[in-house]
Formats: C-alpha cells, sequence, structure tokens
C-alpha cells in the first residue's frame, strides 16, 4: 500500500498496516527531520524491522540527501532476515514505481561466512579463517608476487582488482547468501566486495560490533558521513555490549603467549636488521617525523587494531623511547613481566588505573606517555615486519590494547584481579579483570559522529535509563502499546502456591522444598492445560540445576514426563541446539515439550517460539544478576556516582530487561497468543517496569494469584483463544487497510483542527495546566525492594 | 578459607630445583630462591645463609667469579631474569638521567634524549660500550648534581601529593558510600515505621474511615518519595559544583609546580635543553610608571617671578614669621600647572591593548606639550 506521512510518499510492501507501526513511522519520520537520536520502543511481533526500512528507504528516496542508513543488528540471522525483508520492499518498490531504482544494500559479516576461498573456508575457527585470508590477500604479499616470489594469492580477491572499484557488485539487495551466490558465479570475494562497496551503499546492515567496538569501528566504519542514520535494533543490551567491547581479560597463560609473542618479534626484528635493515631504518624516521602512516595501502590490510585514543594523541609523535624497535620489544617484555608479577598476588585487588600506573613506573619505570602509544606502536611494528601469522601475536596484541585504554582513561575502567575462580578453590587460576565501567565510552563516538541514531527494540522500559545510561540526549523517546483485536496474550503475576504460601527465588527462601515444590506445581500444571510447547526460564544455571535435581527427587519431573518431554539448555552451544531441535519436533508432532533456559542465556536472547512452538511462558524467579560479583559491584558504584542511578534501581532494571525478554520470545505476531508467567512475589511490585505493552495487557485482578487461580484463568484464556478467529476480525482494530488509515488521518487532521482552534481561543491559559499534569505523572519503583540485598561494595 | 592458600604464596613447579645445593620444592615447600644483582645468579635461601654467613665469598656457580656479599642478596621480582637485570640498570640510569619534560626545548628533543636515555641503558644491559657510557654517565652526574637533585626532590613531592590525593579520595569514595547506606537505611525504616503506623490507625480507627487512612499513608510515602528526589537533585548539583571548583584548584596547583629552577643549560651529554633563563628580579612598583616626578621637564623653578599679588607677601614679616616660603608656592602651582600634560589616557589605553604601539608618537606629543609649556608658564 502506498501512504503519504507529512510530504513523504511510503510505499509498504503489505495490503495492511498496524496502527502501531503507523505511529512508529511517524515519530521516525519526526526524528529524521529533526536530526537527533531517539529511543523506541515497539512490542516484538509487530514488523518493527519493515516498517524501519519502508519508512527510512521512503526517506532516503524523496529527499535529496539520500542518507545512508547503517543498520546494525545482534546475529547473523537477524541480519539475513532483515536483508531478506529488504529485498522484498525493493522489489515491491519497483513493482509499484514501475522501474528499478538505483539502490545498493549489502550485509556484511566475518570473513568465515563469507568465504569462498576453496582451502580457506573449510577452517573451523574464525580468527583462524581471517589470518589465513590475510596471508593470501595482503598488500605486501602481492607485492613479493609482483616481484616474483614463490607466494601464494587467493584469486576470489585478486579478480576484484579487474573490476571498475566502485560497481564491484551490481545494484540491488543482497542477502548474504545472495552475495556469496554472485560471488561463485563471478569468482570474486564477497567479503571484500561488500567491504569495497560500503561508501556506494545505501544500505549497510551488519553486526553492532563494527560501529561499536573500536579496534573494528577504526577499520570498517570510517568513511562513513555525519548525516547517516544509524539504527540499533534489538537494542535493549546494548550497554552490556559497550562495555564488553572496551573490557579486557588477562590470564596467566595469555601472558605467556604474549611473552612468546614478544619473543618471536624479536626474532624477526633480528632477521631483519640483518637482511632489510632499510625498512626498520625508513618505519624509525617515519616515527621520528610524527608521520602517521600517510600511505597506509590499503585499509584493509591493517592487521592489528587500535583501541580508541582521543585526536590529540593521534597526531603526537610517538615518545622516543620506544621509537626503535629493539627498544620497544624491551619495553613490551618488561610491561608482560610486570603484569606477570601482579598475578603472582594471592588476594582479590581491585585498583584505579591512576594508582595501577604508579605502581608500574615505581616497579619496571613505564610512563605513562609509552604505554598509550602501545597499541600503535605495535600496528606500526607489525606492518613494517610484514608478519603473516597474525594470531600468534593476538595475546601481545591483547596486552598492548590493555596498556593502551589503561592510561588512556583515568576514569570509568577499574582493574579488578581475582586470584581464584571461586571462593573454594585452592589452585590459583589469577585473571586480571579490565572492565569498563561505563557504557557512554564505547558509544560516545557514534552519538558524536552520526546526526541520527535509533535505539530502539521489543524492550526498552524504562525508556529514560538508556540515555542515562549511554549519555546521549533524545530528542523521542516513545513506547507503543499493542492493539489487539482480541486478548491475545496473558501475563499473570503468580506470587503464591496453591498452599497459599509465598513463592520467590531469593536467597533466604529459595532452596526451601515448599518454595521448590512449589514452582514445581506450576510447571506441572501448566504443562497440564497448556497445548504444544512451553519454555521455563530460570534465574541462572545453578539455580536451574538444583532446583530440576530437587523436582526429581519430589516426583515431579515423573508427572510433568506424562504430559510434556523435558529439555534442558545447557552452557554448550552444541547441546543446546540438540535440546532446542528436539523440542521442536516434539511440538510439531504434537507431544509436546517443556524447554527449561535461562533467562540470560542464549535462548532468551535470539531464538523466537512463535505459534506452537511456544504457548507458554514461565518465567521462575526474578532473573537479578549474581551480585557478588565484583565487577558488577563496581558497575554499580560506578553508576550512582556518575550517574545517580541507585543500585537497587539499576538491578531491577537490568532483572525486568531480561524477564521482559522472556516474555517477548513467545508471542511473535498479532495472530499468535500464548501465556506468560511470572512467577515470584516480586514481580508484583515491579510490574511497572515492564515494557507498556505486556503492563497494559496485565489486569490488575491478575496480579496477585495463586497457582490454583492462575492455571483457572490460563485455562480459560487457552479456551477462548481455541475459537477460531479470522483475519477479517482484526481489520480496523489491530490491522488498518488503506481506507482505515486514510479514516484515522482524516480523524487525526481533525482532531489537531480543534485542538487548535480550542487553543487560539482560551489563549495560553492551557499551558500552565499541561504541564502541572506532567509533572504529577510517572511515579518509578519507589519501593524499596526489601529482598534485594544492600550491597556492601567496597 | 582453607590454609593451603597461604602456602600458595610462594607457589612454583614442585620440582624445582636449587640449582646450587640441588634440594627441591618437593623436600622443601617454603623454599625461597635469592638472587644477587653482581651476578644474578639464583639460589635458595639456605645456600646463602650456608656459603655467605661468614663474609663475602665466590659466587658458587662454577664459571662465575663473583665475590658477592650476603647483604646485597634479594628477592627476584621479575621472573625474567634478563628483565630484573635491565630494571636494576634502569633506576641507576633513571636516577642520574632524571630530566624533565618541560626542560626540554621542542618535543622532538625531549624524544631525542628518551632514545638516547633507551640506547644508554641497552648498551648496559648487553654489554656494548660498557666503559665509555659509564663514564658518559659518570661525568654527567658529577657535572648536574644539582638539577638531578632538584629533580628528584620534585619527583618525590608529585608522588606523594598523589597518594595524599589517592587516600583523600578513598576516603571521600568511602564516606559516599556510607552515605548511601545510611539513606538507604533510613528510607527503609521510614517505610517501615509508615506502615506500622497506618496499620496502627487502621487497627485503632473505625471501619468507615479505613479507606481515608490507606490514601492518607499512601500520600505520605509519595510526598517523601518526591521530597527524596529534589534532595537528590539538590545533592547532584551541590556534587557538580564542587567538582568544577576542585578542577579549577587542580589546575592552579599543577602550574605552579611546573615552574621551577634549575642550572646549566646544554651539558655535554643531552641536546636540546632549554637555556634557564633565571627570571629578572622584579622591579619596585612604580606609580609614575617611569616619569621622575622632581625632574622638570617642562619648566625650570626659578626663585623670582614677577606678580604684583605676591610681591607684597615676599615683604611681610607676619606671613613669614609662620614660615610660608614662597618658593613652596611656586614649586606647587607650577607643578599643579604641567601636571597631566604627558599623559594621553586614550593612548595609553590603547597601548595597554596592543602592546606595541609606537613610543615615537608619545614622545612627539611629549615635546609638542614641551613646546607649549612657555606659555603656560607666563
Amino acid at each position: 500500500m502506498k501512504f503519504f506521512i507529512d510530504d513523504l510518499p511510503v510505499l509498504f510492501p503489505y495490503p495492511r498496516i498496524y496502527p502501531e507501526q503507523y505511529a512508529y513511522m511517524c515519530d521516525l519520520k519526526k526524528t529524521l527531520d529533526a536530526g537527533g537520536h531517539c529511543v523506541l520502543e515497539m512490542p516484538s511481533g509487530t514488523g518493527k524491522t519493515v516498517s524501519l526500512l519502508s519508512l527510512i528507504v521512503a526517506y532516503q528516496m524523496h529527499y535529496p540527501e539520500h542518507r545512508k542508513l547503517i543498520y546494525c543488528s545482534r546475529t547473523m540471522s537477524e541480519i539475513e532476515k532483515a536483508l531478506a525483508e529488504l529485498k522484498a520492499l525493493m522489489k515491491f518498490r519497483t513493482q509499484q514505481l514501475g522501474y528499478t531504482e538505483d539502490f545498493r544494500a549489502l550485509g556484511l559479516t566475518s570473513r568465515k561466512n563469507l568465504c569462498l576461498h576453496p582451502s580457506v573456508k573449510r577452517e573451523k575457527s574464525g580468527t583462524i579463517v581471517d589470518a589465513r585470508c590475510r596471508s593470501l590477500t595482503a598488500g605486501f604479499v602481492k607485492e613479493k608476487k609482483e616481484r616474483g616470489e614463490d607466494v601464494e594469492l587467493c584469486v576470489y580477491h585478486e579478480n576484484l582488482d579487474l573490476l571498475e572499484p566502485h560497481n564491484l557488485v551490481p545494484p540491488g539487495v543482497f542477502t548474504l547468501d545472495g552475495l556469496l551466490k554472485y560471488g561463485e558465479d563471478h569468482k570474486q570475494c564477497p567479503y571484500f566486495s561488500a567491504r569495497r562497496m560500503m561508501p556506494f551503499c545505501n544500505v549497510i546492515i551488519y553486526s553492532y560490533h563494527y560501529l561499536l567496538d573500536p579496534k573494528i569501528a577504526e577499520r570498517v566504519s570510517r568513511e562513513f558521513s555525519k548525516d547517516c542514520i544509524v539504527v540499533f535494533d534489538e537494542a535493549h543490551n546494548i550497554d552490556n555490549v559497550c562495555i564488553e567491547s572496551l573490557s579486557i581479560d588477562i590470564t596467566e597463560n595469555s601472558l605467556r603467549k604474549a611473552t612468546r609473542g614478544a619473543n618471536n618479534l624479536e626474532r624477526k626484528i633480528n632477521e631483519m636488521k640483518s637482511s632489510d635493515a632499510e625498512k626498520l631504518q625508513s618505519e624509525y624516521s617515519k616515527l621520528v617525523e610524527g608521520l602517521r602512516e600517510a600511505e597506509q595501502a590499503r585499509e584493509e590490510d591493517q592487521f592489528i587494531s587500535n583501541p580508541v585514543l582521543p585526536d590529540d594523541l593521534l597526531k603526537e609523535a610517538v615518545p622516543g623511547n620506544i621509537r626503535r624497535a629493539e627498544h620497544f620489544i624491551s619495553f613490551l617484555k618488561r610491561f608482560i613481566e610486570y603484569l606477570k608479577t601482579r598475578m603472582k598476588v594471592t588476594h582479590t585487588i581491585s585498583e584505579t588505573p591512576p594508582s595501577f600506573l604508579t605502581h608500574v613506573k615505581d616497579l619496571t619505570y613505564i610512563e605513562r606517555k609509552p604505554l598509550r602509544f602501545c597499541a600503535e606502536r605495535l600496528t606500526s611494528l607489525v606492518r613494517t615486519l610484514e608478519l603473516i601469522n597474525i594470531e600468534d601475536y593476538q595475546p601481545l596484541q591483547e596486552v598492548a590494547t590493555f596498556a593502551t585504554l589503561v592510561s588512556t582513561y583515568d576514569k570509568g575502567f577499574l582493574l579488578i584481579l581475582e586470584p581464584f575462580e571461586s571462593e573454594a578453590a585452592t589452585v590459583p587460576n589469577p585473571v586480571l579483570h579490565f572492565t569498563c565501567l561505563d557504557a557512554a565510552i564505547a558509544i560516545k563516538p557514534v552519538f558524536e559522529r552520526f546526526s541520527s541514531v535509533i535505539i530502539t527494540s521489543g524492550t526498552l522500559s524504562p525508556l529514560e535509563m538508556y540515555p542515562k545510561m549511554l549519555g546521549f540526549t533524545t530528542v523521542m523517546q516513545e513506547s507503543y502499546s499493542m492493539t489487539l483485536a482480541r486478548r491475545s496474550f496473558l501475563p499473570m503475576v503468580v506470587t503464591r502456591g496453591s498452599d497459599q504460601a509465598q513463592i520467590s527465588s531469593s536467597f533466604q527462601i529459595r532452596n526451601d522444598p515448599g518454595v521448590v515444590r512449589n514452582y514445581g506445581n506450576i510447571v506441572l500444571e501448566f504443562s497440564r492445560i497448556t497445548p504444544d510447547g512451553i519454555v521455563v526460564f530460570f534465574p541462572s544455571y545453578l539455580y536451574m540445576e538444583s532446583i530440576i535435581s530437587m523436582w526429581q527427587g519430589m516426583g515431579i519431573l515423573d508427572s510433568i514426563w506424562n504430559y510434556k518431554l523435558i529439555l534442558v539448555e545447557t552452557p554448550d552451544a552444541q547441546e543446546s541446539s540438540l535440546a532446542l531441535e528436539t523440542y521442536r519436533t516434539a511440538c510439531c508432532n504434537g507431544r509436546g515439550a517443556i524447554l527449561m533456559c535461562v533467562a540470560r542465556g542464549k535462548v532468551s536472547e535470539g531464538i523466537d517460539f512463535d505459534h506452537h512452538y511456544g504457548r507458554a511462558v514461565i518465567c521462575i524467579g526474578v532473573p537479578f544478576q549474581y551480585t557478588e560479583s565484583r565487577i558488577l559491584k563496581a558497575r554499580l558504584e560506578f553508576l550512582r556516582e556518575n550517574y545517580r542511578i541507585r543500585e537497587n534501581d539499576f538491578l531491577s532494571f537490568d532483572a525486568m530487561r531480561h524477564a521482559a525478554q522472556c516474555l517477548g520470545r513467545v508471542l511473535r505476531g498479532k495472530d499468535d497468543y500464548g501465556v506468560m508467567v511470572l512467577a515470584d512475589k516480586r514481580f508484583q511490585k515491579k510490574r511497572t517496569q515492564l515494557p507498556k505493552w505486556i503492563s497494559q495487557a496485565m489486569l490488575e485482578s491478575e496480579t496477585n494469584l495463586s497457582t490454583d487461580m492462575a492455571v483457572a484463568t490460563a485455562k480459560n484464556f487457552l479456551r477462548g483463544m481455541a475459537q477460531p478467529f479470522k483475519a477479517k476480525d482484526q481489520d480496523g482494530i489491530s490491522t488498518w487497510s488503506l481506507a482505515d488509515l486514510e479514516r484515522h488521518r482524516e480523524k487525526q487532521m481533525l482532531e489537531e483542527e480543534r485542538a487548535r482552534r480550542q487553543a487560539l481561543a482560551n489563549g495560553h491559559g492551557a499551558n500552565g495546566v499541561a504541564n502541572g499534569a506532567a509533572a504529577a505523572a510517572d511515579e518509578f519503583d519507589d519501593d524499596i525492594d526489601d529482598d534485594l540485598m544492600m550491597l556492601d561494595a567496597q | 578459607m582453607p590454609p593451603s592458600r597461604e602456602s600458595m604464596q610462594n607457589r612454583g613447579d614442585e620440582d624445582e630445583v636449587c640449582p646450587v645445593c640441588k634440594s627441591s620444592r618437593y623436600l622443601n615447600p617454603d623454599m625461597q630462591f635469592l638472587i644477587n644483582p653482581e651476578c644474578y645468579h639464583k639460589m635458595c635461601e639456605s645456600c646463602v645463609d650456608r656459603i655467605f654467613s661468614s663474609g663475602p665469598a665466590n659466587c658458587p656457580v662454577a664459571t662465575c667469579h663473583k665475590t658477592l656479599r650476603k647483604n646485597r642478596f634479594r628477592k627476584q621480582t621479575f621472573e625474567d631474569i634478563n628483565v630484573e637485570r635491565e630494571v636494576d640498570i634502569r633506576r641507576r640510569v633513571m636516577q642520574i638521567l632524571n630530566r624533565r619534560e618541560e626542560e626540554f626545548d621542542s618535543k622532538r628533543a625531549w624524544d631525542d634524549f628518551l632514545e638516547q636515555r633507551e640506547e644508554i641503558i641497552a648498551n648496559l644491559v648487553h654489554g656494548t660500550d660498557v666503559a665509555k657510557t659509564e663514564a658518559d654517565l659518570q661525568k654527567y652526574a658529577q657535572e648536574n648534581m644539582r638539577s638531578i637533585r632538584a629533580n628528584q626532590a620534585l619527583e618525590a613531592q608529585e608522588a606523594s601529593s598523589f597518594q595524599a590525593r589517592q587516600t583523600q579520595e578513598q576516603e571521600l569514595a568511602r564516606l559516599r558510600r556510607e552515605a548511601v547506606r545510611q539513606e538507604y537505611e533510613n528510607e527503609r525504616r521510614e517505610l517501615l515505621a509508615g506502615r506500622e503506623d497506618v496499620l496502627s490507625r487502621l487497627a485503632a480507627g473505625r471501619p468507615g474511615d479505613a479507606a481515608t487512612i490507606a490514601r492518607e499513608g499512601q500520600k505520605v510515602l509519595l510526598k517523601k518519595s518526591s521530597a527524596r528526589r529534589s534532595e537528590e537533585d539538590r545533592i547532584r548539583q551541590k556534587q557538580a559544583a564542587l567538582r568544577n571548583s576542585d578542577a579549577r584548584k587542580a589546575g592552579q596547583s599543577g602550574t605552579t609546580a611546573a615552574d621551577k629552577a634549575g642550572d646549566a643549560g646544554d651539558t655535554g651529554l643531552i641536546k636540546g635543553l632549554k637555556r634557564i633563563k633565571t627570571p629578572e628580579p622584579e622591579k619596585p612598583y612604580d606609580p609614575f610608571g617611569g616619569m621622575v616626578p622632581d625632574k622638570r621637564d617642562y619648566y625650570t623653578l626659578q626663585d623670582f617671578y614677577p606678580s604684583s599679588y605676591l610681591d607684597p607677601i615676599r615683604q611681610d614679616t607676619r606671613m613669614q614669621a609662620g614660615g610660608y616660603d614662597l618658593r613652596e608656592y611656586y614649586s606647587r602651582t607650577l607643578l599643579e600647572a604641567f601636571a597631566g600634560l604627558g599623559c594621553f589616557i586614550d593612548e595609553e589605553v590603547s597601548e595597554r591593548e596592543a602592546a606595541n604601539t609606537d613610543t615615537a608618537a608619545t614622545e612627539g606629543a611629549a615635546i609638542a606639550a614641551a613646546s607649549t609649556s612657555p606659555a603656560g608658564s607666563a
């Protein structure tokens, strides 16, 4: 269908549109016009991706600026899905417009997924594929070849040079599979085609990391102009992605490898000194002049990447004491040895970067300045030495990155040394965590560089938390509710068992046999009444294991077995995928199954349980993080001191977003239905923190149920759902045809007109009232969570 | 915690063997290794006691003939003995070549110095040109005793101030944590008290009041939470203000630390040092800006000026009896008449703004003023 938003003609590839999709597009348009960032929460399964794409493509095509879209998603499958959606959209546009637009869209993923080289693509690990690919494609390898040396080159990559550099692939939308196929047909490398074509694309779809991880972003995403539209989809976890991208863990093993790497480098330098001293000399003189490799042959050749550095530093020359290669190696060795001595401590230490730096200086006379240049100097050295087997130097690079980060940032980072893996362990296995506490550091360049950043997901509540944590301001912040022709999902809070005893996964009572039995009863009762699949989420693997073994002892599992097949998620990815496979089969053939999984595990994030794959989701306990972890404690303290986010607020926010994510797994569309059970008495107070579309659908009467009441309600609900439901019933309510849309717009216009007239009549009197009303609203979790332990962070 | 954790202090291989007495860690779990910075040969503690207790002796390692003393033995800091040795050498060199970045003309010179120092250390470590390098170092140390001392003192001072700041920050963080905990406790107590209060009132009151009491309780809670929020806002603002002022203070103290007196400029070893300019001693404040008040530029004071009004006074003994002196009068009136003739306020202002204004112009004006002076004196 085709309709207008203001003056913008939007082509929507379906004959009907959901009201919330329309609202979403309107708000998106406003944001793009205003040129700012926004946070939008749209219920899962309401076609967020397609509305986003169709609006932005329309925007690109209609306005002369042709702002590029950078669409970031989380997983490969989501990227592929978005590309397929975009392809269908463009096909529809061609049909409607009657001509093919000049439009290019590509997805980018790792070399491993896009490689065509017959032997390289058979490698299993991504790093090995990367390394082998580099050894076949690097610029200096080619130079060697031209000099007549006998080196192997990748024919797929070589073919690219024969093509026009700005027209490696024809216009159109390529899914990842499509790109692979095109590459195979034309014998050209899909990975490098995508990389080199990025500046000429209208839409680029790739993973978060290409933009957020400063080490990669520098190389991949540097050339985008300021007016690009950046979209982070499924962004509810974006703060954790930011933090992970800047955190480094160093173990004794990695230090050993780093030493080996340093020794190798030293040997290479000596070799080069005897064979090709000129090269080292020229590198040296370049460093003396403070030139930053102006002739960096091709960006993609750069092997080792640098973490974020402030701009002023980039312009400076490398300090004199690490200018010479041999001095730099001895410098690295000293630093690694220092880290080794730190590893020998037997008690936990947490210290700030400044105090770490003073200690380094006291012991090894390494100053801050050269440390800051460590990563960059290593990159330059590696390039000069023309090393091929880069993966050997991975640990060394990690140490260098660590050195650079620790000396660059005083605030927002913490070093935590944990000598033992767990409380009870006696064999030391020290890990030096260099943790980033401030999510804003990694994402700041993105917000500074691009004028419109859109953060969107199915579960972002409370919305104001994200701008606070990530340090940006929004022009639009909106949460959409779900319009439904019938009540198609049933969220309930179960606070008591059938025996009226309260249930909770809080530490004090989580292992009480009574509580465990009550939880077991909930699962049992629901497995009895629910058709097909049920998904059960636990707060942690540990708790899941203990509770399942207790159920086994109580004979609960045996009773469940009568109704459903029982499958369990494990930390092992292979096992879990097997379990998931079996689960799907059991759901399809009518046996029905229960999948027990963890609220922070893989299943809770990326896997959809649409239709019969999930008719009920049970969330056992509030999925709080493990609060005794030092890293979490440090982060909480940082949040409190810098952003004034209270510990309990953050913990509860974090738990609720995971709970909401779990609940959302089961409802993937408007014709889907499912029961959502939150089984913990603490959910009763926290339900305001659920996304708007869930909390709105929750009736007051269903927020404090006992097991038997919940089962009765669910039974009723499922019976209602079993009635035939035609697509026609939704018309005009939860799906709009073009006519409905027109009606809505007319109504809106009339309303606006009336409001304007009223405002004119009332003069300015109305303003004060509106403001007062806004101030009175907003009441967010003032209850203190009694069960949350006060954290005695020290 | 199991006791074994403590013994992990000197963990290592079970079959680590002392190269001198060949006793292994398996037999002696508390074995500790010591080294001597003379030759860096490692041996266990008991060997050190055994061999060196009765005075200096040769190193027991077969090829090494260094004479060692017991008091120089110490524990090894780094696992790699080469690094250990390098750091020792580095320590010595750094103590001598302790120039600071602000002492150099340019960044380039400073970088060159850093590289040179690195070169010297590398020479000493790898044993190339040791004699010459040592000699250079010694010479430099003797020549620049003063600046070395000064820089050392400065460094020590920086370290101690850093330490002080660090402890202060920790203390502040602790206080903040304490405050937050307190706040949390208070809130919780209030909440409980409020709840109790509502309950007791419900118990005491008539059934009809129940709804109103409940509503009131709710309202009190809301009020408290909004009060807390405004309080938080206030605290935040205060903290922001405090932080700003802290930053300003830090900036100020930073500048004072930087200026420091040194001595000689280029020394034989190090190039590119800043020429040290001893700042000229500040002159006493001069209100006339270089003009001498007693100097008469525009006129010369004469003993006698003819005037029909003044002449009688000269004769009048009554006036002179009080000590009245006409010359005083002349001098004052003339000074007043010419005062300010050389001042051009506009020009002075513009001169202050653009410091390089043409001085000739003011001179010219002064001359012009001087040429008019006879008319003034007449």
